[in-house]
């Protein structure tokens, strides 16, 4: 009897997949629990989708880095209504730099822009500052997990991998910028610790265009060796929420 | 002194190293990987592209070994009863193989199967550590990063396969802890030209967001210059190396097939 109720609260629980990917549709095991899977929104932050912030600094075109805000934010709203965890990470450093490496360090000053060093968003990539922040169009929420992160993926020299395991998330849904680098590299580390990673191709963007769809394609080939590309409009499409059930 | 710290040039700007903090890192030479009538050939890849690496490859060993640097190898591979292969990559898509099925070579990726080993030409020397991994990425569930530590290795030559999964994978991991990754250009391979380039092009994005790439004759310039035995060195590479890789200590971590 218990074992019925509890079948029949878990078909009203809302449900992702399989939702049409490439390269096979996602995830691999039919369909997945929205309580089972994160929305990563990784990096949306002033330095590097703001006026005045790292990217800017850089000379990068900030346009290519905001391009898939407003698809993020949508999917952070339907994030939130499914009830799948919500994950922000922000890269920075302590404010002594302690935590940045040297050469991290020097190839910034390199490239005319030091992290640590004063800019219009405050100092660059340094925790607390205005330019650290994450942008308003998907600011956090109370209650949302957020992961500080001195490198380019999320799970080195953070909580994130204990969190996610802690909370009973295998399947993980990226967002955020930029796609080659922290993206990639963070989709990589999920992908080698066995979480079914889902990359949106339009709720992320880098510096460079070539870069961007060249980081996408290389997760598809070899019959996904990091996952799946999808497009927002395909994880709407292919969520069943309690209501739709037709249980 | 100079002498102390060969420079090359690079993109996206000169590399330098010290060679004894310094490790040459070779990602996967596996046959399955590289060889004909391997998984990988199986899966319908140009295997030829792979091969290509073999011959700078082999003199970058030799020399690195000449100079009496730390050599390390890696090798994907899972136990005999998949216990540590997730699900999620054994599982996934519709592949005409699996990991651990039968392949030309034996069981697919399973370790102490022939295919599964490092390829003749690049064999590890006793006393060289073979990292075996069970991701893509060789720092996660492994000793990489202890041994180096160990070993006060901070900078890292990269060579192997493949350049945009495995390599670039690695690289990330490596530059996420702080590490100098010089990635020889000719000494990577990819089954796909076009990954091959986007892949080596992402690593000196942003002034080198991921390290550095060169040739291997610039690496190989530039070690001469300091240890000017060590490339004019035979040519085959179980030649015992001029320094005995049991000097630099730590670094020959366990040997393990």
């Amino acid at each position: 009897m218990t074992r019925t109720v509890d079948r029949l609260a878990q078909l009203r629980q809302p449900r992702l997949g399989p939702v049409a990917a490439d390269p096979y549709p996602w995830p691999y095991d039919g369909a997945v629990a929205a309580a089972q899977t994160a929305l990563m929104c990784i990096d949306w932050q002033v330095d590097f989708c703001g006026p005045g912030g790292y990217v800017d600094r850089m000379g990068y075109d900030i346009g290519l880095t905001r391009a898939g805000l407003p698809a993020t934010a949508r999917m952070l709203a339907h994030a939130r209504t499914i009830g799948m965890l919500v994950i922000h990470t922000r890269e920075g450093h302590c404010p002594d730099l302690s935590d940045l490496p040297a050469n991290k360090r020097w190839r910034s000053a390199q490239i005319g822009a030091e992290i640590g060093s004063p800019g219009p968003q405050g100092r660059i990539l340094v925790r607390g500052e205005l330019g650290w922040e994450i942008v308003s169009e998907v600011a956090p929420q109370p209650g949302e997990v957020l992961i500080d992160k001195p490198g380019k993926g999320a799970f080195y020299a953070t909580q994130l991998d204990l969190v996610l395991r802690t909370k009973g998330i295998t399947h993980l849904v990226l967002t955020g910028i930029t796609t080659d680098v922290c993206v990639h590299t963070t989709m990589r580390e999920a992908n080698d610790r066995g979480y079914e990673c889902l990359v949106l191709s339009d709720c992320t963007g880098a510096t460079e265009l070539d870069n961007h769809v060249a980081a996408l394609r290389m997760v598809t080939m070899q019959g996904g060796v990091f996952g799946c590309v999808a497009t927002l409009d395909a994880v709407l499409a292919a969520t069943t929420t309690g209501d739709n059930h037709g249980g | 002194m100079a002498a102390d710290r060969p420079a090359l040039p690079a993109d996206p700007g000169p590399y330098s190293f010290v060679p004894s903090r310094t490790a040459l890192l070779l990602i996967d030479m596996q046959r399955d990987f590289v060889e004909p009538g391997g998984f990988g050939e199986s899966l319908g890849n140009d295997v030829s592209l792979l091969q290509a690496v073999i011959p700078p490859l082999r003199k970058v060993l030799a020399a690195t070994r000449a100079a009496g640097m730390t050599v390390l190898h890696t090798r994907e591979v899972h136990r005999d009863d998949l216990s540590d292969c997730p699900p999620a990559k054994l599982n996934r898509g519709n592949p005409t193989m699996r990991i651990g099925d039968l392949g030309p070579k034996g069981r697919i990726l399973i370790r102490g199967e022939y295919g599964h080993d490092i390829v003749d030409e690049l064999a590890p020397l006793p006393g060289e550590a073979v990292i075996d991994k069970p991701g893509k990425g060789a720092f996660y569930g492994t000793d990489l990063h202890e041994l180096l530590e160990t070993a006060g290795i901070t900078s890292l030559i990269v060579t192997g396969v493949t350049t945009e999964v495995c390599v670039h994978t690695t690289v990330r991991e490596a530059n996420d802890r702080g590490y100098e990754c010089l990635v020889l250009a000719d000494c990577v391979g990819s089954y796909f030209p076009e990954f091959q380039r986007a892949g080596l092009a992402m690593i000196a994005a942003q002034g080198g967001i991921f390290g550095w790439v060169a040739p291997s004759s610039a690496y190989l310039d530039a070690l001469n210059r300091a240890v000017p035995s060590a490339v004019n060195v035979p040519n085959a590479v179980n030649v015992p190396s001029a320094v005995s890789p049991a000097a630099v200590g730590a670094a020959t971590g366990p040997e393990r097939s």
